[in-house]
């Protein structure tokens, strides 16, 4: 269970969360939604510790994270399995040893092993064939995919976070890595948070919709509740999914 | 208020440099050592600027005798140029010159590189899966600067000494076995000891400072643009007082008289 109470956060004077709360549970499939720049990926960051709130709380599983020393917080980030912005893969590794990354230096693995599974993994998500390719020869769709390869092959945790996994690819490629989502959640089990600011993406993969603006909560609720909603902001953005769904 | 912002500002910035120094000093002694990322920098900082630092320093070597040559002729005293050379290079501007490139050279890079790990969000994926940053991407850097740095200094030296040879014999027609012979009578542990300390507090100063500014980059590719400059003209700042706050300390407890 995500707790936020009452969290603030700025960069120097600029002020970018404001007494943002809410309560999310693991299972739950949530997309957090807004501008650019309107605080989303902080939220994403609070969660997972890398960043500190100025104000308020954030629980995870009941314990508050806020005041806790990097060590303390290996066990509250291992709960997630985290996909960055534009994949985050290590410049200098092939895709293999990207994948091969984590669990060489957490799980200590034999080579044979690890790279079994990294197999195994590239599969999964469809880029097998891509092992020795070094990341800057991928496409913007495959390195999503081998960075939630790389975010699996840790073990399993208790949700995903995805930071606007669908920014700057194609239609086609927007459409490959929503039924990777979809298609891991429901094989794992698990929920998911997704950042982004495509309500297209946010509507095809979640059932319950955060909207941020100028650092605060404006909408919080279902499908239901979002289609019937009549805040100008959030009508902004249904814009874009009925062109969508229409065309 | 603006500057009193500003002076505040650079106040934090001081105590963050200093924090990281200490937590990359006391880590180094905490398990794991990634020492596979430890040779890779090495390879990086070291062989990989044998090339540059040494055209550099031929150049400079060159230059230096054909100054001293010039000067020295005109009282007739042609024949302490090896000497002059010797001390000079030993003791000041190897280290220096090497100190220079090295910023230049590895100590931008590094900045560029982790600048770019954390605008790519790879430092966040280190902390997120329980890898300390600290140890596996700055104590490696730092590690290497300190090892390497003396290394090419000493190489460095070499190539100054015969840049100042071959004008001292080609150019300056003086007899080649006397400029090394004085050049050999200077090899005293005050100079050898003076220049040799140099190079491993540059190296680390370098390093930690690059680092510091890599960590601390923030803002795309702006952002990246004024670390990396940050981080040269501060390490070329830093490495010259350094060097003169060094060069009295040394030539005080070496029993030099000035």
């Amino acid at each position: 269970m995500i707790v936020f109470d009452n969290v603030c956060f700025s960069y120097g004077p600029r002020e970018i969360l404001k007494d943002v709360s809410f309560t999310a549970r693991f299972d739950e499939r949530i997309a957090v939604l807004g501008e650019s720049g309107s605080g989303k990926t902080t939220i994403l960051k609070l969660i997972l510790g890398l960043i500190t709130p100025d104000r308020g709380k954030i629980l995870i599983d009941g314990v508050d994270i806020t005041k806790l020393s990097e060590e303390e917080l290996i066990p509250i980030r291992r709960k997630f399995s985290i996909v960055f912005q534009e994949g985050a893969l290590f410049d200098s590794l092939p895709v293999k040893e990207n994948v091969a990354f984590f669990m060489r230096e957490i799980l200590k693995l034999p080579d044979e092993e690890i790279y079994k599974k990294v197999g195994g993994l590239l599969r999964r998500v469809g880029v097998q064939g891509a092992e020795e390719l070094m990341p800057e020869e991928l496409s913007g769709g495959m390195h999503r995919r081998v960075a939630i390869a790389r975010a699996l092959a840790v073990g399993k945790a208790s949700m995903f976070l995805y930071d606007e996994p669908t920014a700057g690819l194609d239609p086609i490629n927007s459409e490959r890595i929503i039924s990777l989502i979809e298609d891991l959640a429901n094989k794992e089990n698990i929920g998911f948070m997704i950042i982004t600011h495509v309500v297209y993406v946010a509507w095809q993969l979640c059932n319950r919709f955060i909207f941020i603006k100028d650092g605060q909560i404006v909408f919080d609720g279902t499908r239901k509740e979002f289609i019937k909603t009549d805040i100008p902001y959030v009508k902004d953005f249904m814009k874009e999914l009925f062109f969508k769904v229409t065309y | 208020m603006k500057n009193l912002k500003k002076i505040r500002q650079l106040l934090a910035e001081l105590q963050d440099f200093y924090l990281l120094c200490l937590d990359s000093s006391i880590k180094l002694f905490k398990k794991p050592l990634y020492f596979d990322d430890i040779i890779e920098q090495m390879e990086y900082a070291g062989s990989s600027s044998v090339f540059i630092v040494s055209l550099v320093c031929l150049f400079v070597g060159m230059a230096l005798s054909l100054q001293l040559s010039a000067e020295l002729s005109k009282l007739g005293l042609k024949m302490y140029t090896g000497k002059i050379v010797g001390i000079a290079v030993i003791r000041e501007i190897g280290p220096l010159i090497t100190a220079l490139v090295f910023i230049g050279r590895v100590g931008a890079g590094q900045t560029a590189e982790i600048g770019s790990m954390i605008l790519g969000h790879q430092i966040d994926s280190l902390r997120v899966y329980g890898i300390d940053p600290i140890k596996k991407v700055v104590i490696p850097r730092v590690v290497a600067s300190v090892i390497m740095l003396p290394c090419l200094t000493i190489i460095g030296d070499l190539i100054c000494l015969f840049g100042g040879y071959y004008i001292a014999v080609f150019v300056s027609n003086q007899s080649g076995s006397f400029y090394w012979a004085s050049i050999i009578r200077e090899l005293k542990f005050p100079n050898v000891f003076s220049g040799s300390i140099k190079p491993f507090l540059f190296g680390y100063l370098i390093s930690c400072i690059s680092c510091f500014y890599g960590l601390t980059t923030r803002g795309g590719a702006k952002g990246l643009r004024t670390s990396t400059t940050k981080a040269v003209v501060t390490s070329i700042v830093i490495v010259i007082v350094t060097d003169l706050m060094l060069t009295r300390i040394l030539l005080y407890a070496l029993g030099f008289s000035i």
